[in-house]
């Protein structure tokens, strides 16, 4: 069992994290670059981090990246370890970590619907939850739900009862 | 695999059978499901795009709608990202509060889930009466909060106000006749009827290593023999100041979650009465300022807590604005509803199709959010 500080310590020894701090009790959080992320991530496994929370998606728009947040926990160390990396947002495209956990084709498919992030690898990458969307994925932030609403539906005018 | 001997059914979107607006579509050959694949989607809000444009009070009364059997959990996890993110430190007081209305909700939860999986075989007097028996919890939510089903009371800071000593009689007395007369009753209508056992034992298996695998967590990990409780692993509230055992199965079966989901409201009762008997005085809230003005610093935090069916999460991040820069949302059945419809449903008879959803605790609005 480690505490937060050990573990620190220990992903700076065997991984190359860009930036890596505790952000309270039980909540560590760790930057990888994208192109070591899986290996972290299968190395992290290994090491009593094998429960994944689920895949968070937020879209830094003013940097003009996508960061994908991988929430791990070890029943062993009780800790909260947040993955993440950042990919380009106009490329969009990441690799799919569907070999590691199989469970993590869906919430790939998740951020593909609302993020319009590929995961490549992961063959099956139809709509989860949207059905026919051809416009902007609706979670990036450059999507106005009002402007949306205002050229999809007329509005109509509604007198209540008197 | 020849599809042609098989037959296509659709299970939901809209179905008795079916825990909320979600479909399952499988193929099956004689009575056993040979592929599944979840249909989701029908339920979708955009909950989490909505709490983007409101401000941060304004998201309390939305993020209960998440999900109908776990409002208080979601207002709590929602008002625990928040003072994580701007390092607030609740009054004790507030502290056990929460932790009584959280396991208040449990119970109703607990009771709620087991009448609704006799619904699911067909026992439709002990799914009445279940809903009976979780209509005397909602009173006294009505009583302290003045809403039935969503509460709106936990909120970022505390609690909305103080709970009265009388309402802690109300809620002490209820417990007395749940644990005297309610409970007893769903033993003898539902644990010592024939039908219910022989149709939950050995259905819905899940067993340990396909639990770890996915992430499933609270009663259907634990039916697989490890006791893994986000209250003891990591407590919040006011858990790590109450004595409280975590009961644990080994079979891995509907019948064993049923079991455990009884138990854990005995140790739910147990865990109410320590808390009204030791809860000190003071505050039940701090003072945040302006509500339509609260702020936090930039930063982050993914905050969990114990619901009724295990894990429910909330990534959370804050850009220093007014309102929330992104909040994610993950609901306890999302391993289990989407993937897990892929991997483990195949191998189930159609009849039990129902009780594989319910005894897992399928909710679709919380991965359809």
């Amino acid at each position: 069992m480690r505490n937060e500080k050990e573990l620190i310590e220990f992903i700076k020894e065997k991984l190359n994290p860009l930036k890596i701090n505790k952000l309270r009790k039980n909540n560590v959080v760790v930057q990888l670059n994208n192109s070591e992320l899986v290996s972290g991530l299968n190395f992290l496994k290994s090491q009593s981090y094998s429960h994944l929370a689920t895949i968070s998606c937020v879209d830094w728009i003013e940097d003009n990246e996508f960061e994908l947040v991988y929430h791990l926990f070890s029943y062993q160390d009780k800790i909260n370890l947040s993955v993440k990396t950042r990919i380009d947002r106009e490329k969009s495209k990441f690799v799919t970590i569907k070999n590691l956990w199989k469970v993590a084709s869906y919430y790939e498919r998740d951020i593909h619907d609302f993020f319009g992030v590929e995961f490549e690898g992961n063959d099956n990458m139809e709509e989860l939850i949207l059905e026919n969307w051809n416009e902007l994925p609706p979670m990036r932030k450059d999507f106005k739900t009002r402007e949306y609403v205002d050229q999809k539906f007329d509005w109509r005018q509604y007198h209540g009862q008197e | 695999m020849d599809k042609s001997k098989m037959t296509e059914m659709f299970f939901g979107p809209n179905h008795p059978g079916v825990p909320g607006n979600y479909g399952i579509n499988y193929y099956y050959e004689g009575d056993t499901v040979i592929e599944a694949e979840p249909n989701a989607g029908h339920l979708h809000r955009g909950f989490e795009k909505l709490m983007e444009e409101r401000e941060w009070i304004k998201n309390t009364p939305l993020v209960c709608r998440i999900c109908v059997m776990e409002p208080d959990i979601n207002e709590m996890v929602y008002a625990m990202g928040y003072e994580a993110i701007g390092e607030i430190e609740v009054p004790e007081r507030a502290k056990y509060i929460r932790s009584i209305i959280l396991e208040l909700a449990r119970i109703q939860a607990h009771i709620f889930s087991i009448g609704g999986n006799c619904g699911a075989i067909g026992l439709y007097t002990a799914m009445q009466w279940g809903v009976l028996a979780r209509d005397y919890i909602l009173d006294i939510f009505e009583e302290i909060t003045g809403g039935r089903v969503y509460h709106i009371y936990i909120r970022p800071g505390g609690v909305r106000h103080d709970i009265k000593d009388e309402t802690f009689k109300k809620i002490l007395d209820l417990l007395d006749d749940l644990e005297n007369n309610r409970l007893p009753d769903v033993q003898k209508l539902i644990f010592e009827n024939p039908t219910a056992q022989k149709r939950w034992k050995d259905t819905a298996i899940l067993n340990q290593e396909d639990a770890l695998r996915l992430g499933v967590t609270g009663p259907s990990l634990r039916a697989t023999g490890l006791d893994h409780d986000v209250r003891k692993l990591m407590p919040y509230g006011a858990y790590d100041k109450v004595d409280f055992d975590v009961p644990v199965g080994h079979n891995s079966d509907a019948w064993t979650r049923m079991k455990l989901k009884r138990d854990e409201i005995f140790q739910s009762i147990k865990i109410i009465r320590q808390l009204i008997n030791n809860i000190p005085d003071g505050p039940v809230t701090v003072d945040l300022g302006n509500a339509l003005k609260y702020k936090i610093p930039k930063g982050e935090a993914y905050v969990k807590v114990e619901s009724a069916r295990g894990e429910y999460g909330y990534y959370m991040v804050s850009d220093g604005g007014l309102k929330p820069y992104r909040v994610h949302v993950r609901g306890t059945s999302t391993p289990l509803g989407l993937y897990g419809v892929e991997a483990l449903l195949p191998g189930t008879r159609i009849e039990d199709v129902p009780v594989w959803a319910h005894s897992l605790g399928i909710c679709p609005p919380e991965f359809d959010r």
